[in-house]
C-alpha cells in the first residue's frame, strides 16, 4: 500500500463536491485569520513580558490545523499540539481564553496549571497535550478504542510532528490502532524541523506517511499550506474511520515559518527555504483562491479583517482582566473526586 | 462467604465489577484467550466478549496510554501489566499523562493498572520488583497494596470506582499461598484506612503487602517471649493512614517499619520521617527499618533469600526493640 | 504593568532558561512618540536577538537602562507615558542600569531608650537597656541534656513523661539497654507511687523562660521553671558523686540532669489551629521559647494556689545610703542598685521564713538553709526572659549581692551564662517597676513557692511623726513590694509577717550590719 500524494484543490465546484458551501469557506478563512492573529499577538505579549515561560506558535500551519478541524464531526475528539491553534479556534475556543492561558490566568483552560500553549477544552472534544511528544497518540488511540468498544460513530484524531515520530509512542499507538482497526486518524504536522533537526536526521524514508503501510493502513501526504486540500483529505480519512475503515495517517507538509519557540531565531534553516515557502503562505494562498474562485470582494474582506481585529482586541482586554490564579488553591486539584466525573465529555 | 485464595479474590472482584458496570473493561497482554499470565481473567472473554477483554500487542505504552484515552471517553479500563516490573515501559503515561491530566485540565482519569509484583520465587531482577514507592512520589497517583483476599477484593472494587489513576500492586507470592474468607457479594474497602492484622501494645510494626504475613509470624514468635507487637497493614500507600500509624506510635513507643522494596528512599523512609516529625516525644527507641538491601532483586535462591526480609530478620529486630 | 498612568517596559523572558538580556539599542529616545507594538528597543540574550515592541502608545517618558547594560528578566527598562503627557527632557545620558539596587538609607533602628532614672526613680534594673539574646538558656539546656545522668540516654517519650509528672528519670530503675529507663519503667514507677517521694539525687531546676514582648528591664510575670525536675533537696539528702568544689554551702548535684531541654516543650501533638482568620489578622508560628512560656506559665497557674499580698516601704534610708555608697562602689566597678538592697534584705528575711524559700514535693515540704536567689532578666524585644540564679545568696553582703547581680546581668547580656547559672533557684525576685507600675501579681517560678515583686519608687506625701511625736506629712520615696505565694504551703499571715519584716529591714537599714 503505497503512500498517496494528494492533488491540490482547484475549482469551487470541486470544493462543493467535498461538502463546503461559500459560508464554510469564509468561516475557514476567518478561523485562519484568528489563528494567526492570536499567535502574532501572543508573540508580542511574550516580548512585552506578559507571557511567562516560553512561547510557541504555528505560523505556517494555519491551513493544516484549520483544514483538519473543519473536517471533524461535532462528536469527534482529538489531541492537538502547540502548532495547532487553528484546531482550538475552529472547535470554538474563545480567543480571550487562549490569551488567558497564554498569560497563566485563572480563566485559561488550565487555570495557570500548565504552560501557555498547553490548552484544550474537553467540552469541545479536545484534550490537553503534554510536552512529551507524541505521548498523546496512545491516548487518542485509547479514545478510539472506547468508541470501538461502545460502537460509537465517533472518530479520534491524534496529532504528532515528524520529529516526535521518532519515539516509540508513535509506533505503539499506530500498531495498536492498526491491529484493532480503530476509528482514528493520525495527523502528522510535518513542518520539517524538529527544533533544529532536519527531516533527513529524523527519518530515513521519503514520507512519514510511508510508515502507514507497516501498520496496515493508508498513508496520505498533502500540501499543508492548501487548506482545501487538507480539508478534503482529512474529511475522507475521518469518514472512512467512522464507517469502520480503520485508521489513516495524514501527513500535512508545511514549513515552520518561525523558530522552535520565540527564543529561537532558526538560524539553522536555510534562507532560501524560508523564501521558497513564504510564497506558499497558507493565508495568502487561500485569500487569492477566494478572490479567484469564490468571488471574495474587497468589502467582504475588509469587514472580515476588521471583525477579527476587534474580536482579538476585546479578547485581550478581557484576558488581561482575568485574575492570577490563587496560590491557596494549588493543592486542591491533584486528585479528582467522584463529582468531577460528571462532566459532559465523560459520558 | 467462601474461602478464596488472594488471586481468586482479585478475579472475583474484577468479574463482579464488569458485570455491574458495562464501562469496565480489561486490556493487557495475553489477558483474553489465555486469561492473563496468572489467570486472573481466565474465562472472562467467554463471559464478556473480545471487546471487553482485550489482548493488546506487547505495548505497555499503548496499554496505559490507551487506558487513559478510554477513561477520558468515559470508560473504566483495568489494565494489566504482565509483571509490575514492566510498568517502567509505561512510566511516561502514568506520570506524564494520567497523573497530571486532572490537575492541568480538570479531566479525571479513572484507570486501574494491575501490577503483579514482589519476589520469592527466583523471578530475578525483572519479574520480582516492588516499584510502589517510585509512584508514591508522583502527585496524582493512588497506590494500593492489599495483603489479604478480603482486602484484595474490596480494594480492587474501590480502585475501579475511584476517579483517579490507581496502581494496584498485587503480590505474586500471595496469589495462591494466602487464603481467607471473602464475602460473596460486592463490597468496597476504602482507601487510606489501615487495618490491624495482629494486635499488640509493646511495639507497632507498620507494613503492607506480603510483608504483613512476615511481620505477623515474627510477632507471634515474640509473643512467646511476652512481647506483643501489633502489625498494622497500611493497605494503601497513597493515601496512607498517618493517623493510625501515629496512634500506634503513641501507644507502643517502639516502631518497626517493614517493606519488601529496597531501602533508600523507600516508603518506609517517609513513614519514619513522619514519625520523627510528629511523634518524636512518644518514641522510646529509634525507629527500626527492615527492608531489602539496595540491590536489584537477585535470581539464585540463597541470594534472593538474603535480599527479601525474612521472618527471622524481623524476630531479631523485635528482640532488640524489646530489650532496648 | 502601569505605574500611575505610565506603562512599564520590562525585559522579556526569551526562553525558559534565559534569565537576563542585554540592551543593544534604543530605537526611541526620551520624548519621542511611540505606537503600541512599535519596536522600542533591541535586546540580545544568549538564545536570540530581538526587538521589544512597546506595550503602550504614547511618549517615551524614561529610559532606565542604558545600551550595553545586561539586566535580569522582568527588570523595568523604560516608562511610556500617555501621548501629551509632560515628559522631562532627556538627560545627557540614560540613567545607570535600573536593577542596580538603590542605595538604601540606613533604617532608623529602634533602640530601646535607657531607663530614665530621674523621672522614674524605680529600682534600677539588673539588665540594662540593650538586653541580651535569649540563646543562653536553650544552649545551656542542651548541654545539660547531653551530659546524661551517668546511666544512659533518656528517650523522648521518657523525657516527656518525666516532665509531665515532675520525675527525675535518674530516680527510676531502668531495665533497658545499659540500664536505660524505658517507657514501661517510668510508667510503672509512677503507678507504684514511688514518684511522690523525693528522688535520691537532687535536681537543679533551670529557670529560663521568655517574657511578654517588652523591650526593657524586667517584665512583669516571672518565668516558671520549665524543668519538671524538683529543686535541690536538702543537702543532707544529696549524695555528691563528685567532690564538691570549694563553695561554702553544698550546691545542687553537679551531675547534670538528663531532663529534656527546657526550650523544647512537649506538646503531645501539634493541635490544629481553630477558627478562620478574619481579614487583617495574621498567623505566625510560635517560637519554641514562646511555647515554653505558654506551657510553663499555664502549668504554674494550674499547679500553685496563687495569692498576692502587697506592702508599702519607705525607702528613705535606702535612698540616702545608696547615694552615699554609690561613688565608692563605683570605683570598684560595682553598680549599687536598689535591687541589691532589696535582695539583700529579702534573703535575710527568708531565713526567718523558710517556707517562702521552700517547695512542695508530693506530700512533703522541702526547706533549706540556703537561698539560691533568681533574678528575672528580660531579653531584648520580647525575645525571652532568663532567670539567672545567685547561689548561696545568704553568704553575700550588700556589695557582694550587687556585684553578683551585675555579673549575672552582664553575662546574660553577652550570652555567657553557664547551665548552672540558670538552675536551682529557690526564690525569685522580679522587677517590673521600672516602667512605673506600682503593683502586680507575678506568677511563681515552679517548683518554688514564692516570688517577690518590686515596683516603682515614687515620692509620695507620707504621714510620719516628728520629734515631738506629732503626725506630720512628709515627702518620702515609697516603693510597693508584693509577695506572690503558693497558698498550698504559705498562708496569708506567714506571708504578711514576711513582708512586714522585709519592710522593717529596709526602713531601718543598719549600715553596720552590711
Amino acid at each position: 500500500m503505497a503512500v498517496r500524494e494528494a492533488e491540490p484543490v482547484g475549482s469551487l465546484q470541486e470544493v462543493k463536491e467535498v461538502g463546503l458551501d461559500r459560508e464554510d469557506l469564509l468561516a475557514m478563512y476567518r478561523s485562519m485569520l484568528i489563528t494567526r492573529g492570536l499567535e502574532e499577538r501572543g508573540h508580542i505579549l511574550y516580548k512585552q513580558g506578559k507571557i511567562p515561560g516560553s512561547f510557541y506558535t504555528g505560523r505556517g500551519n494555519e491551513a493544516a490545523s484549520v483544514g483538519v478541524a473543519t473536517a471533524m464531526g461535532p462528536n469527534d475528539v482529538g489531541t492537538p499540539l502547540h502548532r495547532d491553534m487553528g484546531v482550538h479556534v475552529v472547535r470554538g475556543m474563545e480567543p480571550w481564553r487562549v490569551f488567558a492561558n497564554y498569560m497563566g490566568r485563572e480563566d485559561g483552560p488550565t487555570r495557570g496549571r500548565d504552560g501557555n500553549v498547553h490548552m484544550a477544552m474537553a467540552e469541545l472534544g479536545l484534550h490537553t497535550m503534554v510536552s512529551h511528544l507524541p505521548a498523546m497518540l496512545p491516548v487518542a488511540t485509547g479514545m478510539a478504542l472506547a468508541f470501538k468498544i461502545r460502537g460509537d460513530k465517533r472518530v479520534a484524531l491524534g496529532w504528532f510532528g515528524e520529529g516526535s515520530a521518532g519515539r516509540g509512542d508513535a509506533h505503539e499507538a499506530m500498531n495498536f490502532a492498526g491491529v484493532r482497526e480503530l476509528p482514528m486518524v493520525f495527523i502528522c504536522d510535518n513542518n520539517q524541523w524538529a527544533y533544529s533537526t532536519p527531516t533527513y536526521l529524523s527519518y530515513p524514508v521519503e514520507h512519514i506517511a510511508d510508515r502507514a503501510a507497516a501498520y496496515g493502513f493508508e498513508g496520505v501526504v498533502v500540501d499543508g499550506t492548501d487548506v482545501l486540500a487538507v480539508y478534503r483529505e482529512a474529511r475522507r480519512a475521518i469518514e472512512k474511520a467512522r464507517d469502520g475503515g480503520g485508521p489513516t495517517l495524514l501527513e500535512c507538509l508545511t514549513l515552520r515559518m518561525e523558530g522552535h519557540a520565540v527564543h529561537d531565531d532558526a538560524f539553522y534553516v536555510p534562507k532560501e527555504m524560508f523564501e521558497r515557502w513564504a510564497a506558499y503562505d497558507p493565508i495568502e494562498r487561500y485569500r487569492s483562491w477566494l478572490y479567484d474562485q469564490a468571488e471574495l470582494t474587497e468589502d467582504e474582506e475588509s469587514e472580515l479583517t476588521a471583525t477579527v481585529k476587534r474580536l482579538l482586541s476585546d479578547a485581550l482586554d478581557r484576558a488581561e482582566a482575568s485574575p492570577q490564579p490563587d496560590p491557596a488553591t494549588l493543592e486542591e486539584s491533584v486528585f479528582a473526586s467522584v463529582e468531577d466525573l460528571d462532566t459532559p465529555h465523560h459520558k | 462467604m467462601a474461602e478464596m485464595t488472594y488471586i481468586q479474590a482479585i478475579s472475583d472482584a474484577l468479574r463482579l465489577e464488569m458485570r455491574r458496570d458495562p464501562r469496565v473493561f480489561v486490556l493487557g497482554e495475553d489477558v483474553g484467550v489465555y486469561g492473563g499470565a496468572f489467570k486472573v481473567s481466565l474465562g472472562f472473554q467467554e463471559e464478556f466478549g473480545p471487546w471487553r477483554v482485550i489482548d493488546t500487542p506487547l505495548s505497555e505504552t499503548a496499554i496505559v496510554g490507551g487506558a487513559t484515552g478510554a477513561a477520558l471517553m468515559g470508560l473504566r479500563p483495568v489494565a494489566e501489566m504482565q509483571f509490575a516490573d514492566f510498568i517502567s515501559c509505561a512510566w511516561d503515561h502514568l506520570v506524564t499523562v494520567a497523573a497530571k491530566q486532572f490537575f492541568r485540565a480538570r479531566t479525571p482519569v479513572p484507570i486501574v493498572v494491575r501490577l503483579p509484583s514482589g519476589g520469592g520465587f527466583s523471578g530475578g531482577p525483572f519479574h520480582s520488583q516492588n516499584p510502589e514507592t517510585s509512584f508514591a512520589h508522583i502527585p496524582g497517583l493512588k497506590i494500593v497494596c492489599p495483603a489479604t483476599p478480603h482486602d484484595a477484593k474490596g480494594l480492587l472494587a474501590s480502585a475501579i470506582e475511584d476517579p483517579n489513576p490507581v496502581l494496584f500492586f498485587e503480590h505474586k507470592h500471595l496469589y495462591r499461598r494466602i487464603k481467607g474468607e471473602v464475602p460473596d457479594d460486592r463490597y468496597t474497602v476504602p482507601f487510606g484506612h489501615a487495618r490491624v492484622h495482629r494486635p499488640g501494645d509493646d511495639a507497632t510494626i507498620i507494613t503492607w503487602g506480603a510483608m504483613v504475613h512476615t511481620a505477623s509470624e515474627a510477632a507471634d514468635e515474640l509473643a512467646k517471649e511476652g512481647f506483643e507487637a501489633e502489625v498494622v497493614d497500611l493497605r494503601t500507600l497513597i493515601p496512607w493512614d498517618k493517623d493510625r500509624v501515629l496512634e500506634g506510635v503513641q501507644r507502643c513507643s517502639k516502631v518497626l517499619v517493614l517493606h519488601e522494596d529496597t531501602r533508600t528512599a523507600g516508603f518506609g523512609a517517609e513513614i519514619a520521617a513522619t514519625i520523627a516529625e510528629e511523634a518524636f516525644e512518644h518514641l522510646d527507641a529509634p525507629v527500626v527499618r527492615i527492608t531489602a538491601p539496595d540491590t536489584p532483586v537477585p535470581f539464585a535462591p540463597p541470594l534472593e533469600k538474603a535480599f527479601l526480609p525474612q521472618v527471622e530478620d524481623v524476630v531479631s529486630a523485635l528482640r532488640e526493640l524489646a530489650a532496648y | 504593568m502601569s505605574t500611575g498612568t505610565q506603562t512599564e517596559v520590562v525585559m522579556p523572558q526569551m526562553g525558559v532558561s534565559v534569565s537576563e538580556g542585554t540592551i543593544t539599542k534604543w530605537l526611541k529616545q526620551v520624548g519621542e512618540a511611540i505606537g503600541r507594538d512599535e519596536p522600542l528597543l533591541e535586546i540580545s540574550t544568549d538564545k536570540v536577538d530581538t526587538e521589544v515592541p512597546s506595550p503602550a502608545e504614547g511618549v517615551v517618558a524614561q529610559i532606565l537602562v542604558e545600551e550595553g547594560a545586561t539586566v535580569e528578566v522582568g527588570t523595568v527598562l523604560a516608562l511610556i507615558a500617555p501621548a501629551g503627557a509632560e515628559v522631562a527632557p532627556p538627560v545627557s545620558a540614560p540613567e545607570a542600569p535600573a536593577p542596580a539596587p538603590q542605595e538604601v538609607p540606613p533604617a532608623p533602628v529602634a533602640v530601646p531608650e535607657p531607663v530614665a532614672a530621674a523621672s522614674a526613680p524605680a529600682p534600677e534594673a539588673p539588665a540594662p537597656a540593650a538586653p541580651p539574646e535569649p540563646a543562653p538558656a536553650p544552649a545551656a539546656a542542651a548541654t545539660q541534656a547531653q551530659a546524661g545522668n551517668g546511666k544512659t540516654f533518656v528517650s523522648p517519650v521518657v523525657a516527656r513523661i518525666a516532665a509531665e509528672h515532675g520525675i527525675d528519670p535518674s530516680a527510676v530503675p531502668g531495665t533497658g539497654t545499659g540500664g536505660r529507663v524505658t517507657k514501661k519503667d517510668i510508667l510503672g514507677f509512677i503507678e507504684s507511687g514511688a514518684a511522690a517521694a523525693p528522688p535520691p539525687a537532687p535536681e537543679p531546676a533551670p529557670a529560663a523562660v521568655p517574657p511578654p514582648p517588652a523591650p526593657a528591664p524586667a517584665p512583669e510575670p516571672v518565668a516558671a521553671a520549665p524543668e519538671p525536675a524538683p529543686a535541690p533537696a536538702a543537702p543532707a539528702a544529696a549524695p555528691a558523686p563528685e567532690p564538691v568544689p570549694a563553695a561554702a554551702a553544698p550546691p545542687p548535684s553537679p551531675v547534670a540532669p538528663p531532663a529534656p531541654p527546657p526550650q523544647a516543650p512537649a506538646p503531645p501533638a501539634p493541635a490544629p489551629v481553630a477558627g478562620e482568620l478574619v481579614p487583617g489578622e495574621e498567623l505566625q508560628p510560635m517560637t519554641a521559647m514562646r511555647r515554653g512560656v505558654m506551657e510553663h506559665m499555664r502549668r504554674s497557674v494550674d499547679t500553685a494556689a496563687h495569692v498576692t499580698s502587697a506592702i508599702e516601704v519607705d525607702m528613705a534610708r535606702v535612698v540616702a545610703l545608696r547615694s552615699k555608697l554609690k561613688p565608692e562602689l563605683s570605683n570598684q566597678k560595682v553598680n549599687l542598685t536598689y535591687l541589691a538592697f532589696i535582695a539583700r534584705a529579702a534573703v535575710d528575711t527568708i531565713l526567718d521564713y523558710p517556707w517562702v524559700n521552700g517547695e512542695l514535693r508530693g506530700q512533703s515540704i522541702v526547706t533549706r538553709p540556703f537561698v539560691n536567689l533568681g533574678i528575672a532578666v528580660a531579653l531584648d524585644e520580647g525575645k525571652g526572659l532568663i532567670v539567672p540564679v545567685i547561689r548561696n545568696a545568704q553568704d553575700l553582703n550588700l556589695t557582694g549581692t550587687a556585684r553578683s547581680i551585675q555579673d549575672l546581668a552582664e553575662r546574660a547580656r553577652t550570652k555567657k551564662l553557664l547551665p548552672d547559672d540558670v538552675q536551682g533557684g529557690t526564690f525569685t525576685i522580679t522587677n517590673p517597676g521600672s516602667f512605673g507600675t506600682f503593683h502586680g501579681t507575678p506568677i511563681i517560678n515552679q517548683p518554688q513557692s514564692a516570688i517577690l515583686g518590686t515596683y516603682a519608687l515614687v515620692k509620695r506625701p507620707w504621714v510620719v511623726q516628728d520629734e515631738l511625736g506629732n503626725d506630720v506629712i512628709a515627702i518620702r520615696p515609697i516603693m510597693n513590694l508584693t509577695l506572690t505565694y503558693d497558698h498550698r504551703l504559705v498562708d496569708g499571715a506567714y506571708a504578711g509577717m514576711f513582708l512586714r519584716d522585709l519592710r522593717d529591714r529596709l526602713e531601718s537599714w543598719d549600715e553596720a550590719a552590711y
